[in-house]
């Protein structure tokens, strides 16, 4: 195993990033957390994590651009949008969580019949360097979907956070090759530093562990839900919800879009693909006003069946991370571990 | 160069057809040939106003041209009946499954339609026409609100005299003057089937409140759900199963759709809206 202190890291962030875009997790004094932050110079930000736990924001929009132009019309070889466009990106700092996800949206985007290409050619650039999570948030999840808050893959590196700088994995070739570029930048990890690594993990598993044993496990849900279907309990849980989106906003396994047409200069038109969010009124609204979830409660449920069932049906797997900030960001406190337990509670009531 | 899916294929429209005061037929020239089946359907691109999803309503064994009918209910079809001849507009496509037409050899197939609804079908009315022979029956009931709004009124003659096989009956929903046919919703058309249930399949597009009573009466005929289509009826955008507003249950309509057979989402709450 590899170490590499705290000065060699930086030069290597700054070798890797040469030719494209930085972004790093940052602590904001006034709210204690970190929030992700591109870096245009060096030195790097003073305020720097790679300790703690996840960003507040996702880093989804590394792959999926928050508004991206997807066509120039009409045909005119000039404006077709060439893959030369997208810059490489290096992301450091991503933990479990957020790894997980894109691996999870890349089913949708990538694998199957159709490919996103301006996703895809987002995360062929993408240098991924994860990170451990030294604590959790009180709103982390990721152990009730099985998941560890330390990346095992999905990433070109991962440092877990050491005294005085960072012990290294590398997870893919392009990681391998950047630590075969830059050997004079790392030395051999020492034990106590591997044993620490190793504690450290264990302590914030076990963390994670406590603070979600009242919550169902991410496992039993899918069936829980398929029970629930009819259940009033879903309008208990959405009387709360403001329809703010927010959720679905900064949920990284969320991918909905929104096209819509503008127009450019001269004769031409741009179609721009948007985040989109499931929560709003006019999401699925159609020509003449027809609405097939026109009632917020619908609504509520579809992002809890489209991740915890539909999803599993369709992509074989549950589009959770665990990583609770859609719990953060509720201006309403609607907490998705509670929704389920009440859900679950109601489900197993219901058998007896 | 990125082999970009979002990008419309720049078509033309040569020529407008007026079907009914509220329903128009485009038909469009694209600048390649678009190969697609039955029941596929397509975006169609105003350009700087947007795109919406279309079933072309012309037949599938045509590739250079492109039919397509249109009732007048949003803002994409606003902009649509304002064009002219000429006019350039966009395509891409096509998705979605399109019609079980394999499922329907050597059966007899029941066509149930409602205003606009019989764009759709009309393709596959086509197709099943131009090889008539390979399917036992094809039986045709539409339905609309009044005689004005019967759309392709001058080709109705033209479908029962292409084959034997062929039937065509219809009905208004409420009596007009001057109007000796039937009246009444299009599932009074269902209430003296002469069909061999057992050997047939059933396909319906129209409005999702028909599509409800017609399942229904389908049923209550002695249809069994593996037996029935709906054309369901849900936004769809990027056409390939990304942008998620078009989930039936589990479903997106864009590339599992857009008809559905019922057995799949008759568990599905509230699937009629």
């Amino acid at each position: 195993m590899l170490f590499i202190d705290s000065t060699n890291f930086e030069r290597l962030l700054k070798k890797l990033s040469a030719d494209g875009e930085l972004y790093v997790p940052v602590l904001n004094k006034e709210t204690g957390r970190l929030h992700i932050e591109r870096v245009t110079e060096f030195p790097l930000p003073k305020e720097m994590r790679l300790d703690g736990f996840r960003t507040v924001d996702p880093w989804k929009g590394a792959a999926q651009m928050l508004r991206c132009p997807v066509a120039n019309y009409p045909d005119d070889k000039s404006r077709e949008i060439s893959e030369e466009k997208f810059r490489n990106v290096v992301i450091v700092g991503a933990r479990a969580c957020d790894i997980y996800a894109f691996e999870l949206v890349d089913r949708v985007e990538i694998e199957g019949e159709f490919t996103d290409p301006f996703y895809k050619v987002r995360r062929d650039k993408m240098f991924i360097i994860g990170a451990d999570c030294t604590e959790c948030g009180e709103s982390c999840f990721c152990n009730l979907l099985g998941n560890k808050p330390w990346p095992e893959k999905g990433y070109d590196l991962n440092v877990s956070s050491v005294s005085g700088g960072y012990i290294v994995e590398a997870g893919s070739d392009k990681g391998k090759a950047a630590i075969e570029a830059n050997k004079d930048l790392f030395s051999e990890a020492r034990d106590e530093q591997t044993k620490h690594r190793d504690e450290v993990r264990s302590a914030v598993l076990d963390k994670l562990e406590k603070q979600n044993r009242a919550f169902p496990r991410a496992e039993e849900m899918p069936d829980v839900l398929r029970a629930a279907l009819t259940d009033d309990v879903w309008d208990e849980i959405a009387a709360k919800c403001v329809e703010c989106g927010a959720c679905t906003n900064i949920c990284p396994t969320c991918y909905c879009f929104l096209l819509y047409d503008m127009k450019a200069d001269g004769e031409y038109f741009q179609r721009i693909s948007t985040w989109d969010s499931c929560q709003v009124t006019g999401y699925a609204r159609m020509a003449g006003m027809l609405n097939p979830r026109a009632r917020l409660t619908d609504r509520v449920k579809h992002r809890y069946y489209h991740k915890y069932d539909y999803l599993v049906k369709s992509h074989g797997a549950i589009f959770c991370t665990g990583c609770g900030r859609c719990i953060d960001s509720c201006s309403a406190t609607i907490d998705m571990r509670e929704s389920f337990k009440k859900v679950s509670d109601r489900v197993k009531a219901g058998k007896r | 160069m990125i082999e970009n899916p979002y990008y419309p294929i720049d078509s033309v429209v040569e020529d407008i057809i007026t079907e009914t005061p509220t329903i128009k037929t485009f038909v469009l020239k694209p600048s390649r040939p678009i190969k697609f089946k039955a029941g596929q359907f397509m975006q169609l691109t105003v350009p700087g106003v947007g795109e919406a999803p279309f079933t072309p309503s012309s037949s599938p064994n045509v590739e250079d041209k492109m039919e397509i009918t249109i009732l007048r209910t949003g803002k994409v079809t606003e902009a649509l009946h304002e064009l002219e001849p000429g006019a350039k507009v966009g395509l891409r496509g096509p998705y979605g499954k399109g019609y079980p037409v394999d499922k329907m050899k050597g059966k007899e197939v029941l066509i149930v339609g409602g205003g606009v609804g019989l764009a759709p079908l009309r393709s596959l009315i086509y197709c099943l026409i131009e090889d008539a022979s390979k399917y036992k029956r094809i039986s045709i009931k539409y339905g609309a609100k009044n005689p004005e709004e019967l759309c392709f009124k001058r080709q109705y003659d033209e479908w029962t005299r292409a084959a034997g096989n062929v039937d065509f009956t219809n009905t208004i929903d409420v009596p007009a003057p001057g109007w000796n046919g039937r009246v009444g919703l299009v599932t009074t058309l269902l209430d003296d089937l002469d069909i061999d249930i057992s050997d047939s399949i059933a396909v319906s597009c129209g409005p999702q409140i028909m599509l409800k009573f017609v399942t229904l009466k389908l049923l209550d005929c002695g249809y069994e759900p593996p037996q029935i289509y709906l054309s369901m009826n849900r936004k769809m955008s990027c056409g390939m199963g990304k942008c998620g507003r078009c989930n039936v249950g589990p479903y997106y309509l864009c590339v599992d759709g857009p008809d559905m057979c019922y057995d799949k989402i008759k568990d599905i709450p509230n699937v009629f809206g």
